[in-house]
């Protein structure tokens, strides 16, 4: 049991990174990660709401949907768990955390149509895990982003300094920076 | 269970989604509706009356995460009552009555030449052919009479992004419609005639002269340069003639009517208005409505 938590922890944090393996999330690590500090803030503030969604989720479709036979209406019921699991969530960090509140500032609303958080939900879904399997999940691919997004803003603070070509500057030298960063990620992939 | 317990085939599976999405949906709004009074963070009511004022679009213009960081800004003292762009000066007008703090716009600068001798105006020493380029042109000493006026080849319009130069009688007219203030101009000049001012009134009045040659001098190669006689700063403080050259001091300018006659003395015409459309004529400001129509016909007539 605590050997497959494992494996399933570190396969959603690195193997199948969902930046690098499944391209989610892409907009936030692309458009955050311009300083370590606010990637850091960005990817716990996504660790946190994923495990939030992804075990209320859990809750709702295999406790609920799947029991009348409505697994078609995943999507929407995610969508909606999302939307409101986040603003409660954002509500009592205020109340009870404000200096937590103030350091996620605008991200946590804007996690609420990140592509990651729902896909975490629905790989949940695909793979059938069980309770302690989802939140070990969540928690795990939350990590995952967290540390790709950590990564690329240190490489993107450098590159600040470093003498671009032209043609590359901008987009273009971060896109080629999250394919080689994709390409490195790629060599944990076990070969059967 | 009770969900075990409703015959399942009793509803049809519409009937379901409708039920389930319905209660899910109610669940949750009843859960956020008394989170959100329970949860109610006492916060200063201004930074809520600050946001209904603000337009809402989230746009980011002035630099905060969206409409409500900017609010929190403004009530913290953190930033500008006139910090949205798109509001605007009425927008931040609200802002200060709600504030409790007097409204004071940012004042808009803009660029102004420095000089108003036109193609007529200015006297050769010789004809010139050379390269059509001011930062060339200015090279050569004897390009001009003047050492110190605009040379009229347009690197200024050039370098303009948004269209608003253009040149007219050998003197480039800014279109403040189009301006954005970006200050291209203003180093693209190589002989450093045209300037940002705070446009504290539509109309401004500006000195039209660079030259801080002797007054003789300048008579010799400008029919429109200013003679540095001081004329001017005898009648207003806003004025000071500073070696040989008069020049406004912007902190002390009020507007246009209140230096009309300072304007009066100036013998050699070298104090001009700018405004919404460029140079104006300094006859139309200061004339009164009626004749305003025959002093126009005069100027068309006889040429600046």
């Amino acid at each position: 049991m605590t050997a497959e938590l494992i494996f399933i922890f570190l396969t959603a944090a690195i193997i199948n990174n969902f930046v690098f393996k499944y391209f989610l999330g892409i907009c936030p690590f692309l458009g955050v990660s311009r300083r370590v500090d606010m990637a850091v803030g960005m990817g716990f503030a996504v660790t946190f709401v994923m495990t939030v969604a992804g075990v209320l989720t859990w809750i709702v479709y295999d406790l609920v949907l799947t029991r009348i036979g409505l697994e078609f209406l995943q999507y929407i019921t995610f969508i909606l768990i999302i939307a409101g699991a986040v603003q409660l969530v954002e509500m009592y960090i205020r109340k009870f955390f404000p200096s937590l509140y103030e350091s996620f500032g605008i991200f946590l609303p804007m996690i609420t149509t990140n592509c990651a958080i729902l896909g975490a939900c629905l790989f949940i879904q695909k793979f059938e895990y069980g309770f302690v399997q989802t939140l070990v999940f969540s928690i795990g691919a939350g990590l995952g982003f967290a540390l790709a997004i950590t990564i690329m803003a240190g490489i993107r603070e450098e590159l600040d300094f470093a003498d671009v070509p032209k043609p590359f500057r901008g987009p273009g030298i971060t896109l080629l920076t999250a394919a080689i960063l994709a390409m490195a990620f790629s060599g944990f992939l076990i070969k059967r | 269970m009770l969900i075990g317990a409703i015959p399942i085939a009793a509803i049809s599976i519409v009937g379901w989604s409708v039920l389930v999405l319905f209660l899910l949906a109610l669940a949750f709004a009843l859960g956020l509706t008394i989170a959100s009074i329970k949860l109610r963070v006492e916060q200063d009511p201004r930074i809520d009356q600050v946001e209904q004022a603000l337009p809402g679009a989230n746009c980011g213009g002035c630099g905060m995460a969206g409409c409500a960081a900017f609010a929190k800004a403004v009530v913290l003292g953190k930033a500008p009552v006139t910090g949205c762009p798109v509001g605007g000066p009425s927008c931040g007008e609200r802002i200060a009555a709600i504030m409790g703090v007097s409204f004071e716009m940012k004042v808009k600068t803009r660029p102004v030449l420095h000089c108003v001798a036109g193609s007529a105006s200015r006297k050769l020493r010789a004809p010139y052919h050379g390269s059509l380029r001011c930062s060339e042109a200015n090279l050569i000493p004897g390009v001009q009479g003047c050492a110190y006026g605009c040379l009229g080849l347009g690197d200024c319009i050039e370098v303009c992004k948004f269209g608003a130069l253009r040149m007219e009688d050998g003197l480039p007219i800014f279109d403040y419609a189009k301006c954005t203030s970006c200050g291209a101009c203003v180093t693209a000049c190589p002989r450093g005639l045209i300037e940002l001012i705070p446009f504290k009134n539509e109309q401004m009045l500006v000195v039209g002269c660079s030259s801080r040659d002797p007054g003789k001098v300048v008579r010799q190669v400008c029919d429109a340069g200013c003679l540095g006689c001081g004329a001017c700063a005898r009648k207003s403080d806003v004025f000071a003639a500073n070696g040989n050259l008069a020049c406004i001091d912007y902190e002390k300018y009020t507007d246009v009517d209140s230096l009309k006659e300072a304007f009066a003395k100036c013998p050699a015409k070298a104090l001009v208005v700018f405004g919404p459309t460029g140079r104006i004529p300094v006859k139309d400001v200061y004339a009164k409505p009626s004749d305003t129509e025959a002093d126009r016909t005069e100027e068309a007539a006889t040429p600046a």
